[in-house]
């Protein structure tokens, strides 16, 4: 009898060893060279150099860069995110006061989304927003001089953040969702109550909503602190101008794939994943004083 | 049941050794015994690869046994996968190199010493001294050119004519520069989009005897900050004065050709390398002329750049036939017609005499530059040691600061010297 079991254990093992292998090959074992690289010097060229901390002690004290990129990052996120999300909500709630077009309006709100974010859209954002785009374009025609969107250091980070906010169709489905989940009696109780709009908003839509803002923010925060493509594409690779779209992954990719410092870029991805982490578990801990849970009775 | 457990584990010790399969990387072993199996691979665009493809069937035409695998990929994908290779000591048997990466590969013993192949394997009676040493490194003949590129300026000469300027003179100083840039202020238009920096700062220190980097490729070539801060002092001053786009505008418009100021008619030319010329005419759609570079001293500023090489990798099992494809590639009449000076122009003059009456206008006039300028340059410098990728990312760092008016020149020069040195001593084995 045992011999069998162990019969089927192992055909069960056989039939989900493709994802076994392949998330040890391409998931665990790198990750834990790459733990190991974080603590060398290694240019691809030459066996890896054992230096202990020093890539993780030039990080923190030795590379005005880094800080740069971190910074450039935390603002991206910090603005980013928020916006992103109000504006996501926002629409959502547009969206499900019942339009019989609901189908493809949604459909047209999430469209830049699905092309996300994929070089094709960042190339479109440049091409719009270059010296001869159809934005200067129409600047020029009421008069006003053109703008060099991505030529200026102060507004190139404004510019991804505006082409993040733009692409709010996921988060936006899934707050859609969630608002259709939330029941009309509620509307209407407030509504004899003699509620208005915006009591009815703060009082049931948000409390109710709130799980839904929970999930949406990690995600989004997450993805956030990812983001790589429309940086790399919109400044070519270089993060300019004067660093002003420097954003971490960029900075990473840089150090590991233009200047062979696999060792520090190593160093530096660890560093993202433990902040990602505290950072998620900070998002988690205080969710307790803002989230609600209906099953809970609402405690 | 046996049956099911036995294809099970079947499917899986399959799957554990296709996986490792794919991650050693590629057909490396596919029949290199007999030596008649070749790798190659470069890097470029679309019309390139169709062309390479084409010379590539011509030589297996006339080299029947030979069989030949491809791989090309965009400039930056190339060397993504090209490093791996050469972790796993995998490299194609023959590659296309560039000027920025060979002293890192052959430093580090991936190339194979070309001299031994020279004058039987591979002929070079018609290629002059000064392109053929560019593929020296420390001494070793680790790349032969595809073809040679050498600086100028590349200007529309009716807009010239429209600042009042009638031509670019013989001999030209950096004061006729800075006078000319501010005539053509005046008229309106802009006389160049500045100069790009590490290309240009390491002509500009080469006509005064020194260069970017020194001969080991431990740290910069020069010591006098007072020539960083003369030239990149003078660029950010044109820029200020107006003479050229802002830096704000130059941010945005890198590396767009559509959106160049020469394209757009609002700037008479720009500094570049020679096989720059026919894609920018080619945009631009106007008769267009290329001049010398400024001096004194251009003879010893200006040098012929091999636009790319062909490097035999050290592990290859077919050398021999490597040599004789780049030979081929070199020295075949046929072939060279459909490679037209794509990769740069053809180092060798008989090569080069017999295409030239199948090139376009813009091409003969890059040939014809080049030709002109070939017996004045002097040698090139030693290619970019390891580590420059890094330093000219600082330079250009530094050099937008200065043109966005952060800092200026003359405070930037010790710190820029401070960072490269650092970052080439890093870079020491």
């Amino acid at each position: 009898m045992r011999n069998h079991s162990l019969k089927a254990n192992l055909t069960g093992y056989a039939f989900i060893s493709p994802f076994i292998i392949g998330f040890l090959a391409f998931t665990l074992i790198p990750m834990f060279i790459s733990l190991y690289l974080s603590f060398t010097s290694y240019n691809l060229f030459s066996p890896p150099r054992w230096v202990g901390l020093d890539n993780f002690e030039k990080m923190f004290t030795g590379d005005p860069k880094y800080w740069n990129s971190v910074k450039v990052t935390l603002y991206y996120v910090f603005i980013g995110v928020p916006l992103r999300l109000t504006f996501a909500l926002f629409v959502a709630m547009i969206l499900n006061t019942g339009s019989k077009m609901i189908g493809t309006y949604r459909t047209i709100y999430y469209l830049p989304s699905i092309i996300g974010g994929s070089v094709a859209v960042s190339i479109m954002w440049r091409n719009i927003f270059s010296e001869q785009g159809i934005v200067n374009g129409l600047l020029m025609a009421l008069g006003a001089a053109p703008v060099q969107w991505f030529g200026d250091p102060g507004a190139a980070l404004s510019m991804l953040i505006t082409l993040s906010v733009w692409q709010f169709g996921s988060s936006m489905l899934i707050f859609l969702a969630g608002l259709k989940n939330i029941s009309p009696e509620m509307y209407e109780a407030a509504s004899v109550d003699g509620a208005h709009p915006v009591r009815k908003f703060f009082s049931i839509t948000l409390p109710l909503l709130s799980p839904i803002i929970l999930f949406n923010l990690i995600m989004q925060t997450i993805s956030a602190f990812m983001t790589f493509v429309p940086a790399y594409i919109i400044s070519k690779g270089e993060g300019g101008p004067m660093d002003g779209t420097m954003l971490y992954s960029l900075y990473l990719f840089r150090q590991a794939f233009m200047f062979n410092n696999m060792g520090y870029a190593s160093a530096m991805a660890w560093v993202m994943l433990i902040f990602i982490g505290v950072l998620t578990l900070i998002l988690f801990k205080t969710s307790k004083m803002w989230v609600f849970y209906e099953s809970e009775g609402g405690r | 049941m046996r049956k099911t457990i036995a294809l099970a584990t079947m499917v899986a010790i399959l799957l554990l050794i296709t996986a490792c399969g794919n991650s050693g990387g590629g057909n490396a072993s596919s029949g290199a015994q007999d030596g008649k199996t070749l790798r190659i691979a470069w890097w470029g665009s679309d019309a390139r690869h169709e062309y390479t493809q084409k010379v590539i069937d011509l030589y297996k035409k006339q080299n029947p046994g030979v069989n030949i695998d491809i791989e090309y990929a965009s400039f930056d994908d190339y060397w993504k996968k090209l490093a791996p290779q050469a972790a796993a000591n995998q490299l194609p048997d023959i590659m296309q190199m560039d000027i920025s990466y060979i002293s890192q590969y052959a430093k580090n013993g991936q190339l194979e010493d070309l001299k031994p192949y020279i004058g039987s394997k591979i002929k070079l009676d018609d290629v002059s001294e000064n392109v053929l040493s560019t593929g020296l490194i420390g001494g070793t003949q680790y790349g032969i050119p595809t073809g040679v590129n050498v600086l100028g300026y590349q200007y529309n000469p009716e807009l010239l004519k429209k600042a009042g300027i009638n031509e670019i003179p013989a001999n030209w100083t950096w004061d006729d520069y800075k006078k000319m840039a501010m005539q053509a202020k005046a008229k309106g238009v802009y006389f160049d989009e500045s100069m790009a920096a590490d290309i240009f700062f390491n002509y500009f220190l080469r006509t005064k005897g020194h260069s970017l980097y020194n001969a080991e490729g431990t740290a910069l070539g020069y010591e006098d900050d007072a020539l960083f801060t003369e030239f990149f002092g003078t660029l950010a001053e044109l820029i200020k004065e107006g003479a050229v786009p802002s830096q704000e505008t130059l941010s945005q418009n890198k590396g767009i050709l559509e959106e160049s100021t020469v394209v757009k008619g609002t700037g008479i030319g720009t500094w570049q390398w020679s096989n720059q010329f026919v894609a920018l005419q080619k945009v631009a759609d106007r008769p267009m002329a290329l001049a010398p570079m400024l001096g004194p001293d251009m003879e010893k500023g200006i040098y012929m750049q091999p636009s790319m090489y062909w490097s035999i990798a050290s592990s290859s099992k077919s050398k021999d036939e490597a040599a004789k494809f780049i030979d081929f590639w070199v020295n075949n009449e046929e072939a060279n017609k459909l490679i037209k000076g794509e990769r740069g122009v053809p180092i060798s003059a008989k090569i080069k005499e017999s295409v030239t009456p199948d090139l376009t206008e813009a091409e003969k006039q890059v040939f014809d530059f080049v030709s002109e300028m070939e017996p004045k340059a002097s040698p090139m410098s030693p290619p970019p040691p390891v580590g420059s990728a890094e330093v000219i990312a600082t330079l250009a760092d530094y050099v937008e600061q200065i043109n966005f008016g952060q800092t200026t020149a003359a405070e930037a020069a010790p710190k820029f010297r401070a960072d490269a040195n650092a970052i080439l001593s890093n870079n020491q084995p």
